[in-house]
Formats: structure tokens, C-alpha cells, sequence
């Protein structure tokens, strides 16, 4: 590959110093944009039952939202349709402003729906002319029958992972101090999007069924379809674990410091290794560490073959990873280290400095951990535009696997490099995390091995790259 | 008590709410879906990095090829907004340049708009730098619904980009506003358009907006006659361009063309106009002769909807005229409607539908979400002409048996653009209800098992 394509080449560790220098950090460039910090406070919120959310701003804001998390839980995760409500600011309240009718607001939306909760969430609109939301919602709880909370996600007010950390934290003041301890039982933190529904529902059964199976319970997954009531106990719970390390991290350092619950500081369950030590961290803390022991013996039985085809499959080749699309940098760099477990060399390609930004207290824990994968960085990324971006690093993506005798991809069907693909995109493929994701990625392997030779689709290629 | 409700509040004097759970984005999504009509444009959000994704959306609400449009953010955070945007506003055009687009269109958000950001003087000064025109439509989100952003990038472009040609071309006519219309997809019902005004000898000169070039804005004035395809936005234009250039606007009052009745009212309106009457007679008669033959040979089976009463909840472009297909084709009786949105144009308009029907239904205007729900279970009409979102919404309603998926959002991929306009429109709207129906008597369990 010409060397003047790629813009960086070295370790995950070296990327995050020229970040943490606020290096390779575009301001202008468009074309990674990731949702606001109000996107992202929504995204947990919307996983707590019988919620109103209340977006202190216009339209927009809210039925964006409403659309693209709200909808897709009732479509997908059979979750009944409840309320996404604003207070539609408009130009007489942007002069005046808009305390008075966020009260009225409040008010009307527990006589409407009968929350368990009401959230307001500010917008880039009531961040600027002032509006003070928490002291609002102060001022409405002695007047309705919901709980109420604000939160600051004013879009311009912080990053992406602002808004969700902000949205945890603020689910923290509903925890109720504990009456007792419930025993063997845990939270899983970092879950979001909507009730029953986080990235993948088959990843979090896996959790559940690896719980349940070393005789632990669990309180609340939150809030991925929490309950009020659950959250309300969830100091009671004897360790927290996170179902992905990145958004749960804060809430469980928090929780940690501020009522003494351990938390199991573990990343995603990929692989033999890394599922491991997710089961032994849950384990140990709760003292069921003979029953995490006799499940990894038994569940490590049942996917020998599996395991055995995959250190076949990544033994001495070069794992490249992309994540510039999909499924997300953690994810990739738990790819990467899974790949590293069975026997690869992995090399993440083109992860945005953008998110080594946003999710940097996740990336130094996983450097802790050990992961430093080797990282290339290609012009395409930081190119102007969506498809421009996309193209280039479509081409580039190709010259790095052109580079290596024994490649294989791990990443998304968009791209066909000249190797073997695992399409880890796949619906049919989850869960990935556990066994059943041991099983499933070995699945995934076997297929893009025995079809790596056929050539891509002329209408895929031309559809998405011209 | 009604289910699901469990404290009554009286209907009428809900104009007066603070709480709403929309059922429309923005000023700013609504100027967005209009400059992404305009074909190779670049569009650039002045707004922080979430505005962006209505951009996006709106990209895919103008059906645009995403290798040929541009989206650009200039990412706006704490420090544009306490200091200004306008230095990022600037470099960003400046960036731009390298993506050699004919024309950009500079949105500001909520935010930059608040703190007074001069998007007009920035793109005033980096005109003289960069080598296509520059846009700003001013156009926050708290200026409006999705349909006032319409009309706010329509006047926007019309100021900037309209040229006073003096002279007329005959016969011809500008298209305003096809995409305020929530038949997802609606880009079908201006093709149907087109080709009506191709048969009856008028030349279409612009489109306001969809894969419009910018010669057909400078063009425009050259048109002699308009036509609004949306009772939700577009009157604006079409009034500054009758004001401006003395633009006729034609079919004005008349609900669009959905429906037998309303198909041939459209026709022989257009026809007359044009100097075309007898191939408008022609052309309604042949596509009234069309359906009924198709109908006759795909096994129609809607006769079972006759006296049944239905809700239209919809926008006023696509609900307005549903209303006597409902009442005459399909024998049905409208007992609900409500509209997204509201306008003197459209109130207007469907008072003269509702007494010429003879029809009293109950009539919510600027809906939301939790109105239309309450309105169902307050009038539980047997049928629902709507959207995924009544599907949903009507959920436990007793008595509400049929949501029929006709308005955005609806739950089905479509491939094909499938008009609601004319004649192949009727078919289609046909076809979509006849499923939605037979789907509700599909067996959702098997009653045992196979032993093979």
C-alpha cells in the first residue's frame, strides 16, 4: 500500500497519546458524526418502564428520537408504544423562555400518562436561553405523582458519551438508600436504547443464562427495560457488572464509590478468555466461585469443536478488524482480542479518533488489561463527506489486506476484501458474547472460509461503491 | 373510562397543552428535505453534531442517490456557542471546496441561531472565495414544524435563486412543494403528476423541490401557472410567485387527486386550464375503466369495509382526500379525522369535502400522539386509516380492529415508488388496505403440530 494513504500506523497505546495531545481530532470534518449528548441521554432513558421523557425543546429533537429508538422497540422488541413528549419550545419562548411551561408541562404529562417517572431532558434551545431544568423539576415533584429528573443534554454541551454518562448518573438519585441485602443477586449496567432492548437482546440472554447459571440472580438491567421500582433497589444488589464496559463504567465507578457495591471491572465476553474472566468476575465477589469453576469446565466442553476451528482459523494470520462502520470501536477491540486468543495477529483498521476520544477512560481500561492492539489509520477516514469517506477507505481497506500473505476480515459485509470475511453483522449471528457467541462466530468463520473464494456481487459493489 | 385512559380530559381544550409527543420534526428537518431536493447539492448543518442526523434523514426523505449529495456538519460545541460559530461556519466552506458542488445550502440550528450567528454575513463574505453559489436559509428548529421549514427553504431559494425573466413560456407550469406529503413515497405521486401535465400539452419548467437543478429555480418565473401537490406546506410559495410574477396557481381548493372523484375533479380542473378538456374527459374515463377492469381481475375484496366506520389520521395532503375515498368508493363512514398539521387552505378545503359528504365527523387539527390515541378511544372507530404509529397506539383499544399502514412512517420496505395520485394510485392505496386486512386474519399460532 502506498505509504502516503496511511495516516497512522502503530499501537492503540501510541494512537491514544496523539489523542490524548489533541492530535488527529478533525473539528470540521462530517463525516463521523455520531449522535449528540441529548441523543445519548435519550438512548438510556428510553430503558426505563412507564417513562415520560420530556424534551424541554421543539419538535425535532423529539420526534427524531421517538422515531429511531421509541419505534424500534415497539417493531422489534415488543415493547408497548408509550409517550416521547416535548415541550415544543417555539421563537415567543426562545425571547422569554420556557420554565413556566416545562412546569405545566410536567404536570399535564402525570395526569396524561401516569408515569412512574417523568425526565426532562434539555435541548440545545433551553441550554442556551437559561432555562433552568433541574431546579423545575425540583419545584414539580411535590406537585405530581411521578418521580421527576432532569437532565442537562443540551447537543452542544458535551460529546456522545456525555450524555449517557450524564443520564446514569442521574438515575443514581432514584436509588432508594438499601433496606437489606439481596443475596447472590447483581445489576448489569450499560445497557440503553430501549426497554428489552440493547444492541444485540441475544447477548444480553447469554448474560442472563450465565448468571442464573452459577445460581446468581439479577436485580435490573439498566437500563435496558429496567423498572422504576428495580432501580429504586438496586443499591440492595451485592456487585454490579456490566454488560458492555464502555457505558456501564460510570455508573459502576459511581455506584462504587458512593454506596460501597463492588463492580466487576470486566470488558465483553468474547471468546473462551474473555468469558471467563466476565463469569469469574461476577463470581468471586459473590463467593460462587466453585459454580463459575464447574460452568466454564462444562459450558468449555460443549464448544471444543468450535474452539478448536477457531484457533485453526486464526492461528499465525492477520486478524484485520474494521470498525469504521459498524458494529462500534469496544466491540472491534474485543474482536481484535479475541482473535489474539485463538491465535492471530490482530490489526484494527481505521477506528476513528473521534471515538478513541469519546470513550477514552474504556480505552485506557482496556490497555490495563493488556489490549494494545496494532492500529492503521488511512486517509479515507478523514475524508469530507460520507460516500467520499466510505469509497476511500473501501480501496485502502483492500491494499492493507493485499499487504499480507494470510489475512482474514473481521468487520461488515459493505466491504470484500480479497480474503476470507467474517460477517459479524449478521442477524442470524448473535449472541456473540459467551458460548453461544463461541459457537456463532465459529459459525460465522466456517462460512467465510468455505466461500472466500467467490467473487463479490457486481450489484453490492456498484450499489455501494459506484 | 376508556381503556388505557384512566382520567378524562376533555378533547376541546387541549389546543391549550405545554406537553406534546409530536407526530412532525422541525423547521430545520423541513428546510433540509427542501435543499436536498436540489440535485448535486452540498448541504451544510451549522448546528452541533445531532442536527446532523435530521439532516441525514432528511437525505433519504428526497430518495437521493447518497453517492451524489453532500452532507456537511460544523459540529458546533460549548465553545461556538459561548464564543460564535461563524469562524467554524467559515473554514468549514472554505473545506468544501474541495467536494467541486455547484451549490450549498448553509442551515442554521436552534443553537448558532440563539447565540446570533450571522450565517448571511458569512456566506456573504465567502462567496467572493469559493467558486459555487452559497445558500443560507435560516431555518431553527424552534421556527416552526417540519412544514414551516418547508416554506421557510422555499422562499429562502425563491429570494436567492429566482431570476425575473419577464416573459412566459406557454403552457407551463412550476410543481411546489411534492414532498410535503406523507406518502412515504411520495416522489410516485409527481411522477403521476408529470406525466398527467405531459398529456394534457403543459411543460413542467421546475419542481420546488426534488431532483431540481438550479436553472430550474432561475427559470421558474418563466412558469405561468403553479400547483401546490400539499395542503401542508407550499401555499407561501406559491402565493409570493403569484405576487412576484403573476404566477397563476391552479387546482387551488380542490383536494389532490386521490380517489375517483377527486382524481377526475383534478383532471378536468387542469384541463380546463390548459385547453385541454377533452383529453382530461379522455384521460378520466380510461383510468377510471382501468381500475375497475384491474379490480375485476385481481380479486378486489374490500366490499366487507362498506358501513364501517373509520379515523383518517394523516397529514392534510394525503388525509383530506382520503376522506371520499373512504365515503365513496369504499362505502366506509369517517367518523375521526385527524390532521397533522392545520392551515386555512386545508380547513377550508375539507369543511367543503365534509358538507358536500354530508359527513360529521369529530376533527382534530395539529395532532399529537397522545391526542389521536385519546380520539380513538373516544370515537373507536372499526378501522384506521394511519400510520405504524396509530398501529401501535391503537394497541388495547377495544373495538379499533384495522389500522391500515398508508402514511409515514408505515412498517413496509418499499422498492418501488407507489403512487396514491390517479388512477394506478387508487390500486395502490387498494392493494396496501386489502393486505393490511387480510394480514389481520392470518393464523398467529398453529393449532398443533406436523408430524413430518
Amino acid at each position: 500500500m502506498h505509504l502516503e494513504r496511511i495516516v497512522f500506523k502503530g499501537t492503540l497505546q501510541q494512537l491514544l497519546d496523539k489523542v490524548e495531545r489533541g492530535e488527529m481530532i478533525p473539528k470540521l470534518q462530517a463525516s463521523h458524526a455520531p449522535p449528540c449528548k441529548f441523543w445519548t441521554a435519550f438512548m438510556v432513558i428510553n430503558g426505563i418502564r412507564h417513562t415520560v421523557p420530556i424534551v424541554h425543546g421543539p419538535t425535532g429533537c423529539t420526534y427524531s428520537v421517538a422515531s429511531a429508538y421509541k419505534m424500534g422497540s415497539c417493531e422489534y422488541r415488543g415493547v408497548p408504544l408509550e409517550p416521547t413528549a416535548c415541550t415544543s419550545l417555539g421563537e415567543a419562548n426562545v425571547i422569554y423562555g420556557g420554565e413556566r411551561e416545562l412546569l405545566e408541562a410536567i404536570r399535564e404529562a402525570d395526569v396524561k400518562y401516569h408515569p412512574d417517572l417523568i425526565v426532562v431532558l434539555s435541548s440545545c434551545c433551553s441550554g442556551i436561553i437559561g432555562d433552568d431544568v433541574e431546579t423545575v423539576a425540583r419545584e414539580a415533584k411535590g406537585m405530581v405523582k411521578a418521580r421527576v429528573l432532569a437532565i442537562r443534554s443540551e447537543g452542544f454541551g458535551g460529546d456522545f458519551r456525555s450524555g449517557y454518562e450524564d443520564a446514569f448518573s442521574a438515575i443514581m438519585d432514584l436509588m432508594d438508600p438499601p433496606e437489606k441485602k439481596m443475596e447472590d443477586t447483581i445489576n448489569i449496567l450499560g445497557a440503553r436504547v430501549g426497554p428489552t432492548y440493547t444492541e444485540w437482546a441475544e447477548d444480553l440472554d447469554e448474560i442472563h443464562r450465565l448468571v442464573n447459571a452459577i445460581g446468581a440472580k439479577i436485580n435490573a438491567v439498566i437500563a435496558g427495560g429496567c423498572t422504576l421500582e428495580q432501580i429504586r433497589r438496586a443499591r440492595e444488589v451485592e456487585l454490579n457488572a456490566s454488560w458492555c464496559y464502555d457505558w456501564g463504567q460510570k455508573i459502576g465507578q459511581l455506584m462504587e464509590e458512593r454506596y460501597g457495591i463492588p463492580y466487576s471491572r470486566t470488558g465483553q465476553p468474547y471468546g473462551l478468555r474473555a468469558t471467563e474472566e466476565w463469569i469469574i468476575g461476577v463470581a468471586g465477589p459473590l463467593g460462587l466461585e466453585r459454580q463459575a469453576v464447574d460452568l466454564i469446565r462444562k459450558e468449555t466442553g460443549l464448544v471444543t469443536d468450535e474452539v478448536q476451528y477457531l484457533r485453526q482459523f486464526f492461528g499465525g494470520k492477520t486478524a484485520i478488524v474494521e470498525v469504521t462502520e459498524y458494529p462500534g470501536p469496544i466491540r472491534a477491540l474485543s474482536l481484535a482480542s479475541m482473535a489474539e486468543e485463538f491465535g492471530a495477529h490482530p490489526v484494527v483498521v481505521n477506528i476513528h479518533p473521534y471515538t478513541i476520544k469519546e470513550r477514552m477512560p474504556s480505552i485506557k481500561f482496556l490497555l490495563k488489561q493488556g489490549q494494545n492492539p496494532e492500529v492503521i489509520l488511512t486517509k479515507g477516514l478523514f475524508s469530507l463527506g460520507t460516500f467520499r469517506s466510505s469509497l476511500e477507505t473501501e480501496e485502502e481497506l483492500k491494499a492493507i489486506v493485499a499487504e499480507y500473505d494470510d489475512a482474514i476480515y473481521l468487520g461488515n459485509p459493505r466491504r470484500y476484501p480479497d480474503v476470507p470475511m467474517v460477517n459479524l453483522t449478521t442477524s442470524t449471528g448473535y449472541p456473540h458474547y459467551g458460548y453461544r457467541g463461541i459457537r456463532n462466530i465459529a459459525t460465522l468463520a466456517k462460512s467465510a472460509m468455505q466461500n472466500s473464494t467467490r467473487p463479490r456481487s457486481k450489484l453490492f459493489q456498484q450499489v455501494l461503491y459506484g | 373510562m376508556m381503556a388505557g385512559v384512566t382520567e378524562a380530559i376533555d378533547l376541546r381544550t387541549m389546543a391549550a397543552e405545554r406537553c406534546h409527543d409530536p407526530y412532525l420534526r422541525c423547521a430545520f428537518y423541513g428546510a433540509a428535505q427542501t435543499a436536498m431536493g436540489v440535485s448535486g447539492s452540498c448541504v451544510l448543518a451549522h448546528s452541533p453534531q445531532g442536527c446532523y442526523q435530521l439532516v441525514e434523514i432528511a437525505f433519504g426523505w428526497q430518495s437521493e442517490d447518497y453517492t451524489q449529495t453532500e452532507i456537511l456538519c460544523t459540529k458546533l460545541c460549548e465553545d461556538e456557542i459561548v464564543y460564535g460559530g461563524e469562524t467554524a461556519l467559515a473554514k468549514t466552506i472554505m473545506e468544501a471546496k474541495s467536494l467541486k458542488v455547484p451549490a450549498m445550502f448553509v442551515l442554521s440550528a436552534c443553537g448558532p441561531e440563539i447565540v446570533g450567528d450571522n450565517i448571511s454575513a458569512v456566506c456573504d463574505e465567502m462567496r467572493k472565495k469559493v467558486d459555487f453559489k452559497i445558500i443560507p436559509i435560516e431555518c431553527a428548529g424552534f421556527r416552526g414544524s417540519q412544514y414551516d421549514g418547508v416554506d421557510i427553504a422555499l422562499d429562502a431559494l425563491l429570494k436567492r435563486l429566482a431570476v425575473d425573466h419577464k416573459r412566459k413560456i406557454p403552457n407551463s407550469v412550476c410543481l411546489i412543494a411534492p414532498h410535503a406529503n406523507a406518502n412515504p413515497t411520495w416522489m410516485a405521486d409527481l411522477a403521476w403528476v408529470k406525466g398527467a401535465l405531459a398529456m394534457l400539452g403543459a411543460n413542467v419548467v421546475a419542481t420546488l423541490t426534488h431532483r431540481t437543478t438550479l436553472s430550474e429555480f432561475e427559470n421558474v418565473t418563466s412558469a405561468e401557472k403553479s400547483i401546490v401537490l400539499s395542503y401542508d406546506a407550499g401555499q407561501k410559495a406559491a402565493d409570493h410567485l403569484s405576487r412576484e410574477f403573476g404566477i397563476e396557481q391552479l387546482c387551488r381548493g380542490i383536494p389532490l387527486p386521490i380517489g375517483f372523484t377527486n382524481v377526475r375533479r383534478w383532471l378536468t380542473a387542469l384541463g380546463e386550464a390548459l385547453d385541454a378538456a377533452g383529453v382530461a374527459e379522455r384521460m378520466a374515463a380510461e383510468g377510471e375503466r382501468m381500475v375497475v377492469e384491474q379490480c375485476r381481475r385481481k380479486g378486489f375484496d374490500l366490499f366487507s369495509l362498506s358501513r364501517l366506520s373509520t379515523a383518517i389520521v394523516a397529514d392534510a395532503t394525503i388525509g383530506i382526500p382520503l376522506i371520499r375515498l373512504a365515503t365513496e368508493d369504499l362505502e366506509m363512514v369517517p367518523v375521526l379525522i385527524s390532521l397533522r398539521s392545520s392551515g386555512k387552505a386545508a380547513e377550508e378545503v375539507m369543511g367543503n369535502e365534509l358538507r358536500d359528504l354530508r359527513l360529521n365527523p369529530s376533527i382534530v387539527f395539529h395532532t399529537d400522539v397522545y391526542r389521536t390515541r385519546r380520539s380513538l378511544a373516544e370515537v373507536r372507530p372499526k378501522t384506521v386509516f394511519g400510520s405504524n404509529i396509530e398501529k401501535h397506539a391503537a394497541e388495547g383499544l377495544d373495538g379499533v380492529e384495522y389500522v391500515f399502514q398508508l402514511i409515514n412512517p408505515i412498517q413496509r420496505f418499499r422498492m418501488i415508488d407507489r403512487e396514491y395520485f390517479g388512477y394506478t394510485g387508487i390500486l395502490n392505496l387498494f392493494e396496501s388496505i386489502q393486505n393490511d386486512f387480510w394480514d389481520r386474519y392470518r393464523s398467529k399460532r398453529k393449532r398443533y403440530e406436523a408430524r413430518w
